[in-house]
């Protein structure tokens, strides 16, 4: 009914990312970007909210995807003319897309255009039930993230250009997920991926966050380059970009079989690309390093949403990965290895914000696992429950900064249930969410992929999905463990702390002294953030608590409703059932691994130095996240460092001596011709005296000449 | 055809005496050491110009030439009265009027 | 004939040489009778070839002027050149002037003789005087400048003068071959009693009746009584506005550069850089 309202979600917010910026120039108004882009936000959202009623399935109708038009954008149309009106109709049958016009030609007779679509690629939004989801994801924890850093980021220099920047990746994330066509997505994705550059190098005064930016930036290139070459082939394959012209043409060519080569490319270039955006093996190594960007980036872009954008695109494209036997087993084995990977790294990092970045890592690797043995349902009920807990988890542990100035260090922070006793229980609700605890939000979507992937190993009778569903429970393991390891260590034990060096968020006049680490030298202590903060977290910690109970049927229906639906459902309904028999298995693994951590971080930490003692090798990998970026650095970095090194050395040493020589040419005409400038006037009045008796003895010779012939 | 208001070698001898002016302004451009002395033989090339112009203006029967001394005269006025500032600025700063005076820019 | 100017040119060339001031040894009396002899062997040979008088031609009375203004101006040229004291090369300079104003009126060019003699006599010379005044050292002849008497590398100046001399008169005097200034070759172009007619008659007629007689005679056709002055009135406004408005302009920036110079202030006097190297 509204649905015309959805071409303006991308649209505030992106004139509220030019209203932002106009805000920095004045100093009064920096405060009112903040209220600007809540309001835009909060805008998007009420919109998504009219909006979703059109898109929710009734029963068994099914829901008619919306293209909603916004403009032409790139629109090549080439055109044929027949004389007769019937092999122009089978013309343009033969063609989709295509429009017939008859008109009368020169010779009077009537004759009939044919204009077909060569290239079209407008700025069109597809909107279905799993846009709807994702919209919802976005606008929503957007809005919440944008009213926590009103409270987080005041007093912050930066604080117009922070919203601005905000505003503009939720312009540039809707579009991307309401792009009707692979070009707009690649738009919108290229924009969150600026946004992302420049907010992870928000304080671009500090060197660890511009190398940080720079990483994510170069990291992420690799992955589109892949994702460009994807869109190249599929346009070559298909003849259009435009996402439902290109699955109702792979739906053709699954049911008579015939694929080709291309088919096959299309989907792993496409993974390329979303594993680099959503930071899988072997790519994940910039989304640590972003978190030296500000808390509420942390949770919105690289937790809740833009990192999920790799998750979309496979579950949008679904069609073209399921052509190829081998895409979505790919995706499914590089997200379970991807997620225990970063779950060890996880277990062993000090840096808060770092564990929940490994974290993110991990359940990304969960959503892909679930993606890859087709249940989408699953990856995007898990992306929509990880949103909640996670955004909460990373505001939290913003809390936690903020209260300490910036400290970030685990080691350094113990006992601080009293002190944030707020923080201490919203951070409580999102471990619990994260951990899998029984009837939180994430033991829902957890057990959702889990239990799709085992029936699908025992239905089909694959040893690989049962292999990745094992890796998937460990997994569930130690997040478990890790997710309590951190709340035991920060908020449990003894009370003591030490205060950071930095003060996000602290109001201009809070002076820090100089190498200040005791907390005494601080002018102020440890306190508890303002409600204005403290209220998103809330709506975030029901959703962490609640969402998967109350919302997984939704998601389920939402997403089988849209093109996501895989073609060849598992056998649902004549294979086991194991979702029960999961909930059991996961419930009973994420309480072992809560109980775990409670044993050694909290009741018995000295248990755990004797522990890690006995496995030093083991703990020094994890501790140096397993050396991959030196490996990276010893097998990318430093090889390209040396050929750039011989370019520079071959520009410096052929190149520019060829230029300087070519160069030297009129130098050495000018310095042989130097010395008759002598800076007499009378020279040079001699010297045109000579020009001009040359110029007219040869002109009178010219024509005395030819007057003799 | 168009007759000729003056026999070709009456006129030759009005472009000699042009020319001989024209060549001894020249030669004194060239070798004389004053500034003001080169500008005054400039003005003697200007007399050498416009006595030939007004001998191919009668030759031709055409006013054009002597209209296009007004302009020569307008000309050597502008110069005299720039050029000769000018070298009253240079002889105030170096108290000479020798042009080597002035040879900073050499190469 | 190209033999007799080229033998006539070298002469001219080595008198004048002789007549530049120099250190020492001074020839100057014996250049100037040089050049004088070069000057009348040169003219008794060319009488020769003089045409027989006609109506419309300037006669052979009016040669005799000639030859005295031709002689006058060229003997003060060449004092102009090798007079060693600024102020007397200027005052030969107003000969120089005074007899090609003759030279021009000879030519049936009044408006321009009188305007050469007032403009060039009269304003420039008398603005030369006062600069030469103004900018010169001490007066007396041993404490004058080498720069302001001894000719720089004369002996280039004259040679190259000399060449381009001889090319320019080479072409000045019709030979058998070539006449370079036969009336036939320049007959395209239109006769001052042509572009007087059309001038005239193309002007609004009711302006010019009455008051100005010679004028409203001319419309009638008889242009042939128009003075010389009229007739570059008319060809110089009617012909060429554009040139007189760009002649304003540069006569008007060229005071304003005038005054500009005038008030600027020179501090940076340098004594060493001021004595003659």
């Amino acid at each position: 009914m509204h649905i015309e309202l959805a071409k303006w979600i991308p649209w505030i917010p992106a004139g509220a990312a030019v209203l932002c910026g106009l805000c920095a120039m004045k100093r009064q108004l920096r405060m009112a970007s903040a209220l600007i882009c809540i309001l835009a936000i909060c805008a998007t959202f009420g919109i998504t909210v009219l909006i979703s009623g059109s898109f929710s399935p009734n029963g068994n109708d099914p829901v008619k995807p919306r293209t909603v038009e916004v403009f032409d954008w790139i629109s090549i149309w080439g055109q044929q003319v027949f004389s007769s009106r019937i092999s122009a109709e089978s013309y343009a049958n033969e063609n989709p897309g295509s429009k017939m016009i008859a008109r009368d030609g020169t010779d009077g007779e009537k004759e009939f255009v044919v204009r077909k679509p060569i290239f079209v690629a407008d700025f069109s939004y597809l909107l279905d039930s799993l846009t709807i989801v994702m919209l919802y994801v976005v606008t929503g924890v957007g809005a919440l993230v944008a009213i926590y850093a009103a409270g987080y980021m005041a007093g912050d220099r930066g604080y117009a250009r922070f919203f601005s920047a905000v505003c503009l990746f939720i312009f540039s994330m809707t579009t991307l997920v309401m792009a009707d066509n692979l070009l707009l997505l690649f738009l919108g994705w290229e924009g969150v991926g600026l946004c992302s550059y420049l907010l992870i190098g928000y304080y671009y005064d500090k060197p660890t966050a511009v190398a940080a930016a720079k990483k994510a930036f170069v990291v992420n290139r690799i992955g589109d380059l892949g994702f460009l070459i994807g869109i190249f082939t599929a346009y070559i394959r298909y003849d259009t970009v435009v996402i439902h012209e290109m699955i109702s043409t792979v739906s053709a060519t699954m049911q008579n079989g015939a694929t080709d080569w291309k088919d096959h490319l299309i989907p792993f270039m496409l993974m390329l690309g979303a594993f680099g955006k959503s930071a899988q093996l072997p790519l994940y190594v910039w989304l640590p390093d972003a978190m030296e960007g500000p808390t509420p980036v942390s949770a919105l872009i690289h937790a809740a949403t833009m990192v999920t954008a790799g998750v979309y695109l496979i579950v949008r494209l679904l069609p073209l990965f399921e052509i190829s036997p081998y895409a979505l087993p790919t995706v499914a084995v590089v997200g379970a290895v991807t997620a225990l990977f970063a779950a060890t790294i996880a277990l062993c990092q000090y840096d808060i914000k770092r564990i929940y970045a490994y974290s993110t890592i991990s359940q990304l690797g969960y959503m892909f696992l679930g993606v890859g043995f087709l249940s989408t349902a699953g990856g995007i009920f898990h992306l929509f429950t990880h949103a909640f807990f996670k955004a909460l988890l990373f505001l939290t542990a913003g809390s936690v900064m903020h209260a300490l100035a910036g400290q970030l260090d685990l080691r350094k922070m113990s006992g601080l249930r009293k002190k944030l006793p707020v923080t201490c229980w919203l951070m409580f609700a999102g471990c619990l969410a994260l951990a899998g605890f029984p009837f939180t939000a994430g033991f829902f979507s957890k057990d959702m992929i889990l239990a799709a992937t085992f029936e699908k190993g025992i239905n089909e009778q694959l040893i690989l999905p049962n292999v990745m569903g094992v890796i998937g429970l460990l997994t569930a393991l130690l997040t478990a463990f890790y997710a309590f390891r951190l709340w035991f260590r920060i908020f449990t034990g003894p009370e003591k702390y030490e205060m950071g060096a930095e003060h996000h968020g602290a109001e201009p006049d809070h002076g820090v002294r100089t190498s200040s680490s005791v907390q005494v030298e601080h002018v102020h202590d440890a306190h508890e953030v303002s409600w204005l903060m403290n209220a998103p977290l809330l709506v975030l910690a029901c959703g962490a608590l609640t969402a998967g109970f109350l919302g997984h049927e939704w998601i389920e229906r939402m997403v089988v409703a849209s093109t996501a639906e895989p073609a060849r459902p598992p056998m649902m309904d004549e294979g086991v059932q194991l979702h029960g028999l999961m909930m059991v298995v996961s419930g009973v693994i994420s309480v072992v691994g809560v109980m775990a951590a409670a044993y050694f971080h909290w009741l018995n930490r000295d248990a755990t130095e004797r522990f890690a003692d006995r496995f030093v090798a083991t703990v020094r990998v994890l501790t140096n996240k397993y050396y991959v970026d030196e490996l990276y650095d010893a097998m990318i970095v430093r090889p390209l460092r040396v050929v750039g090194g011989i370019f520079y050395q071959v520009d410096r040493l052929v190149i520019d001596s060829l230029v300087m020589a070519l160069g030297f040419l009129p130098r050495a005409l000018g310095l042989a011709i130097q010395p008759s400038q002598r800076g007499a006037l009378q020279g040079y009045g001699i010297g045109m005296a000579i020009g001009l008796v040359s110029i007219v003895v040869l002109v009178l010779m010219a024509i005395a000449s030819g007057h003799n012939s | 055809m168009v007759v000729s208001e003056l026999h070709s070698l009456v006129l030759s001898h009005f472009l000699f005496t042009g020319a001989v002016l024209f060549i001894f302004g020249l030669v004194g451009f060239l070798c004389r050491r004053n500034l003001i002395m080169m500008f005054l033989c400039t003005e003697m090339m200007f007399q050498g110009v416009v006595i030939t112009l007004v001998g191919f203006s009668r030759f031709h029967g055409n006013l054009t030439g002597q209209t296009f001394v007004i302009f020569v005269l307008t000309v050597a006025a502008a110069e005299a009265a720039l050029a000769l500032g000018l070298v009253v600025l240079l002889f105030r700063r170096k108290r000479t009027l020798d042009p080597e005076a002035w040879g900073e820019l050499q190469g | 004939m190209p033999y007799l100017i080229y033998i006539a040119s070298t002469l001219a060339a080595i008198s004048l040489y002789m007549m530049m001031p120099r250190r020492g040894f001074q020839p100057g009396k014996f250049g100037a009778l040089l050049g004088a002899a070069t000057l009348g062997g040169l003219w008794l040979l060319l009488a020769e070839y003089l045409p027989e008088p006609t109506d419309r031609d300037v006669g052979q009375a009016v040669m005799v002027y000639y030859y005295i203004f031709s002689a006058v101006a060229i003997i003060s040229a060449a004092r102009v050149v090798t007079h060693d004291r600024p102020v007397y090369a200027a005052l030969w300079f107003v000969m120089v002037v005074l007899s090609s104003a003759g030279l021009i009126l000879i030519l049936g060019a009044e408006f321009i003789g009188f305007a050469s003699v007032i403009i060039y006599g009269g304003a420039i010379l008398v603005t030369y005087l006062f600069v030469i005044m103004l900018a010169s050292q001490s007066g007396d002849s041993d404490g004058r400048p080498d720069h302001d008497r001894i000719p720089r590398e004369p002996a280039a100046a004259v040679i190259i003068g000399f060449v381009l001399l001889s090319a320019i008169l080479t072409a000045a005097f019709p030979t058998a071959e070539a006449n370079l200034f036969h009336p036939n070759r320049f007959s395209a172009a239109p006769t001052d009693a042509d572009i007087i007619a059309e001038v005239l008659t193309s002007r609004p007629v009711q302006n010019l009746s009455g008051e100005n007689g010679a004028l409203a005679e001319a419309l009638a056709g008889e242009s042939e009584q128009l003075s010389n002055a009229e007739r570059i009135g008319l060809d110089l406004f009617q012909g060429h506005p554009l040139g007189i408005e760009l002649a304003g302009i540069i006569l008007l920036v060229c005071l304003v550069g005038a005054v500009v110079i005038a008030k600027t202030r020179v501090d940076s006097f340098d004594p060493k850089a001021g004595t003659d190297q």
